[in-house]
């Protein structure tokens, strides 16, 4: 009987010596991985120390439920946040700074672009755990069909676009590109030019350079080199490449999935976007997620061990070798898998890459703590000039009020 | 007004109605209809829209019920087993100047999304070899210049192995070459129609036309258990919506009887309070609601070791045991039952509780029918609260739920047609509710109502 009792105890004490971890992000794939992850790399080091990872995948709506779980005091002490509405999460304060967890070289192993998207008022606030950025795919057999060379990474806007009349012309129930509406994808052409978001005193101004840009893209469909998505039946540009009815698309790692699923025999390729023919210089989005900590977890330093194995070489090693995304460590540059022969492997890459010197003029995919609003303008003013709404002049003049209001410029 | 007059009139009146319900049926039906046929398509997106698509012609559901046969001896399902062997004829046209060269492989293929592209499973190119094509029969074409060849292809599945649930294969033909006639019709043509892919040449009856219902099973398993994520939301929604149709039933009767029939102090007021709570939206008293479960009932459920009622089906259920309109429905229908046959189980010195179970109970079949209906109804569809409350892990969702993380994880790629399928089978167990019980939704309605 009292071997039971000291077994009983013990086992008491071994739990109790436990500690746990809460995390979460969202659902859909992430799950998988995250619990691949955590299976085989981060649980089995750090049961040696006595941390338990407790999952949380969340579905729907998880900024709302991440903004929730906040305020009512039920948060998990690491979770993942996106950089599009990072900035007024890390401005409510309940984000705690990682500054006094990781030393400077331990955050110099990331890619510098990353940590300073992830920065707020000289503060760290979350660790990437992996990011996306643009990069140019396209369809090798349309191409070969119009006999028209490929793109690459030398074209500029103006060969780029020669080619695709080329192809639409020949092809004729083919675009050359699918072009939408969105800053998201408009925007890497218009920081190509050499122009910012926000100046020194955070306004917005649509000056020569953007309207040069502006005037470039939205031209595309008039001139014979692409067609407006929506007048094919698709939403975004990857949806056209991957029913053929675009010879190139503007994406990130992402379509990699969608094609594998819509046309997994596609011959495809990938490379950079093209250059802005005045400045010779391309722009590029980084879009990223980080890991980020709880301000009122009860257990930071075991919440900083997993957050740090969770972002380790190792992690990152395993997430890449499954294509499943691109690690943010700088080391992992000349990962043998990048090297590998295949559509998969070579998209990624320029991904990679699209985040450090070739992606030119690069920005993290973030607008202040404006988020959507401040897209809307632009997006407006893109839409009413590629349906005919407005002219150039008019939509950009609209899109600058409204984005002066916005930012309180005037 | 002539006998004519009247005739005419008469036929006007049909015409009208008739022709309102047609429209009516059109706008109603249509949706739902184009809504299923798309489910079964590979691309539900397809644009425009076709009704005659591979997966409704008779000739591909004998093909795939004999090929399904032929691999797993499951005609079914389908799938390929070690030791057997299909075959498949395809028919190409090549005009005059190609040289005929068909590439056949069976390739290495991984879903891009949801589970699938994260759990490892058995590849059909690692176990299943392939012969031919091999050309079986040469002959002119009839309409333009050109031949037309009969290929036959066989996959073979050698030595031991585990049981492939599916086995692509892809065709590629030189361009102009052209696919007229295949045993099963291609799942998709890629690159201009050069290359036909089949996702499954072994796919059994269900497995070609339920297509997408099929995977909705398969594709979301648990990473804990490997169980099927999809049936277990099912039965997750019929438990939850059987536990609330008792609970609701018990309590609702046991309430309206006591303020229908019973006399103390305070029932006004209390019926009041009722009618008045049944005003306040969901969405002004969730938060509070949240925080009581998140204590567990202010600390309550601490007496029985449990920490927390969100995520517990413990916490859904006590929170929702019963609503104030069921109450309401049923208050209203004892009001309805003749005073004399409780007074004469009074004389026979029944009890009030006697009276309710023994007497009352059994006279309101409609009234509780129609609340068991409408319950079950309300539950099976509910989704705001169960989506606050229940959060993880994946196993305990309820189907609606389980369904948004079926938005999340394929609708980003564009693969609707799994959620399609999901949302519809959601909608079977409610579709035979209302169909067997028809009666008893219009006498929901009905019930209370009409007062003697």
């Amino acid at each position: 009987m009292l071997r039971v009792w000291l077994i009983l105890l013990a086992l008491a004490g071994l739990a109790s010596a436990q500690v746990q971890v809460r995390i979460s992000g969202w659902g859909g794939t992430d799950i998988a991985i995250v619990n691949g992850l955590l299976k085989e790399v981060v649980q089995p080091k750090l049961d040696r120390k006595g941390i338990r990872v407790v999952y949380q995948p969340i579905e729907g709506d998880y900024t709302q439920w991440l903004f929730n779980a906040l305020s009512a005091g039920t948060a998990p002490d690491l979770f993942y946040v996106d950089i599009f509405w990072s900035e007024s999460l890390f401005a409510s304060g309940r984000v705690e700074p990682l500054d006094g967890y990781f030393s400077k070289q331990e955050l110099a192993e990331f890619l510098p672009n990353l940590i300073q998207a992830f920065t707020y008022k000289g503060k760290v606030y979350g660790i990437p755990k992996d990011f996306n950025t643009l990069a140019l795919q396209f369809n090798k057999d349309l191409f070969d069909e119009a006999g028209v060379r490929y793109p690459n990474q030398q074209d500029t806007w103006e060969t780029f676009e020669a080619k695709l009349q080329q192809v639409q012309s020949k092809l004729k129930d083919v675009a050359g590109l699918c072009v939408v509406a969105d800053f998201a994808r408009f925007g890497a052409f218009a920081f190509a030019t050499g122009w910012k978001p926000f100046d020194a005193k955070g306004h917005t101004v649509l000056d020569e350079n953007f309207r040069r840009a502006f005037e470039w893209y939205t031209g595309l469909p008039r001139r014979g080199a692409a067609r407006f998505a929506q007048d094919l039946g698709e939403g975004w540009t990857g949806g056209c490449f991957g029913g053929e009815k675009a010879a190139t698309a503007i994406e990130g790692a992402w379509i990699a999935g969608f094609l594998r699923d819509k046309a997994p025999n596609m011959r495809y390729s990938t490379t950079f976007l093209p250059l802005d023919p005045v400045t010779k210089r391309r722009g590029n989005f980084i879009y990223t997620v980080s890991w980020s900590m709880n301000a009122a977890s009860r257990n930071k330093p075991a919440a900083a061990k997993v957050l740090k194995a969770l972002t380790s070489p190792e992690a990152q090693q395993w997430v890449l070798e499954r294509g499943l995304a691109i690690p943010s460590r700088r080391a992992l540059a000349n990962n043998p898998y990048f090297q590998r022969p295949g559509k998969e492997p070579e998209l990624n890459r320029v991904v990679f890459q699209g985040s450090g010197p070739q992606g030119g003029n690069v920005y993290p995919f973030k607008f202040l703590a404006y988020g959507g609003d401040w897209m809307r303008p632009i997006n407006d003013a893109l839409l009413a000039v590629m349906t005919g709404q407005k002219g150039v002049d008019q939509a950009l003049r609209d899109a600058q009020a409204a984005l002066d209001r916005l930012t309180g410029r005037r | 007004m002539g006998a004519k007059e009247a005739v005419r009139r008469r036929w006007a009146a049909l015409g009208w109605a008739y022709g309102l319900l047609l429209a009516f049926g059109v706008f109603f039906v249509a949706p739902f209809v184009m809504g299923f046929l798309a489910s079964l398509k590979t691309d539900p997106l397809e644009w425009p829209f076709r009704l005659a698509f591979s997966q409704v012609s008779p000739k591909n559901w004998a093909a795939a019920w004999r090929l399904g046969q032929a691999g797993s001896g499951d005609p079914w399902l389908g799938g390929m087993r070690p030791g057997r062997q299909v075959a498949l004829e395809v028919v190409y046209f090549v005009p005059r100047g190609v040289e005929p060269t068909l590439l056949a492989e069976i390739p290495r293929r991984k879903p891009g999304a949801g589970m699938g592209a994260v759990f490892e499973t058995p590849y059909a190119s690692d176990h299943v070899t392939l012969e031919g094509p091999i050309p079986l029969e040469r002959r002119p074409a009839h309409q333009e210049e050109g031949e037309i060849i009969r290929y036959r292809l066989v996959l073979r599945y050698q030595g031991e192995g585990p049981f492939l649930e599916r086995v692509p294969l892809d065709l590629e033909a030189p361009r102009g070459m052209v696919l007229v006639e295949a045993t099963l019709d291609p799942t998709r043509f890629e690159r201009r129609g050069r290359v036909a892919s089949w996702d499954n040449v072994t796919p059994g009856l269900l497995g070609y036309v339920f297509h997408n219902y099929v995977r909705a099973f398969r594709e979301t398993r648990s990473l804990e258990t490997g169980e099927s994520l999809f049936l277990r939301w099912t039965l997750n929604s019929f438990f939850l919506a059987f536990v609330k149709v008792v609970t609701t039933l018990v309590f609702a009767s046991m309430a309206g009887y006591a303020l229908a029939r019973l006399r103390f102090p305070g029932r006004q007021a209390l019926f009041l309070f009722m009618l008045f709570s049944m005003m306040v939206p969901g969405q002004v008293t969730f938060i509070s609601n949240y925080l009581v479960l998140r204590d567990g009932i202010f600390g309550l459920s601490k007496l029985f070791g449990v920490e927390t009622l969100l995520n517990t089906y413990t916490g859904l259920i006590l929170s929702g045991l019963v609503g104030a309109s069921a109450v309401f429905i049923m208050k209203q229908f004892f009001e309805s039952i003749p005073r004399e046959v409780e007074e004469a189980a009074l004389i026979d010195g029944a009890t009030p509780l006697q009276t309710l179970f023994r007497i009352v109970l059994p006279m309101s079949t409609p009234a509780l029918g129609a609340l068991a209906i409408l319950t079950f109804q309300g539950t099976w569809n509910e989704f705001f609260w169960p989506f606050i409350v229940l959060t993880s892990p994946r196993e305990i969702y309820t189907l609606p739920i389980g369904l948004l993380s079926f938005r999340n994880a394929y609708g980003q790629v564009g693969d609707w047609g799994l959620i399609l399928a999901g949302g519809f089978f959601s909608m079977i167990p409610v579709l035979i509710l209302f169909a067997v019980f028809q009666r008893y939704f219009v006498e929901g309605v009905n019930v209370g109502a009409v007062k003697e």
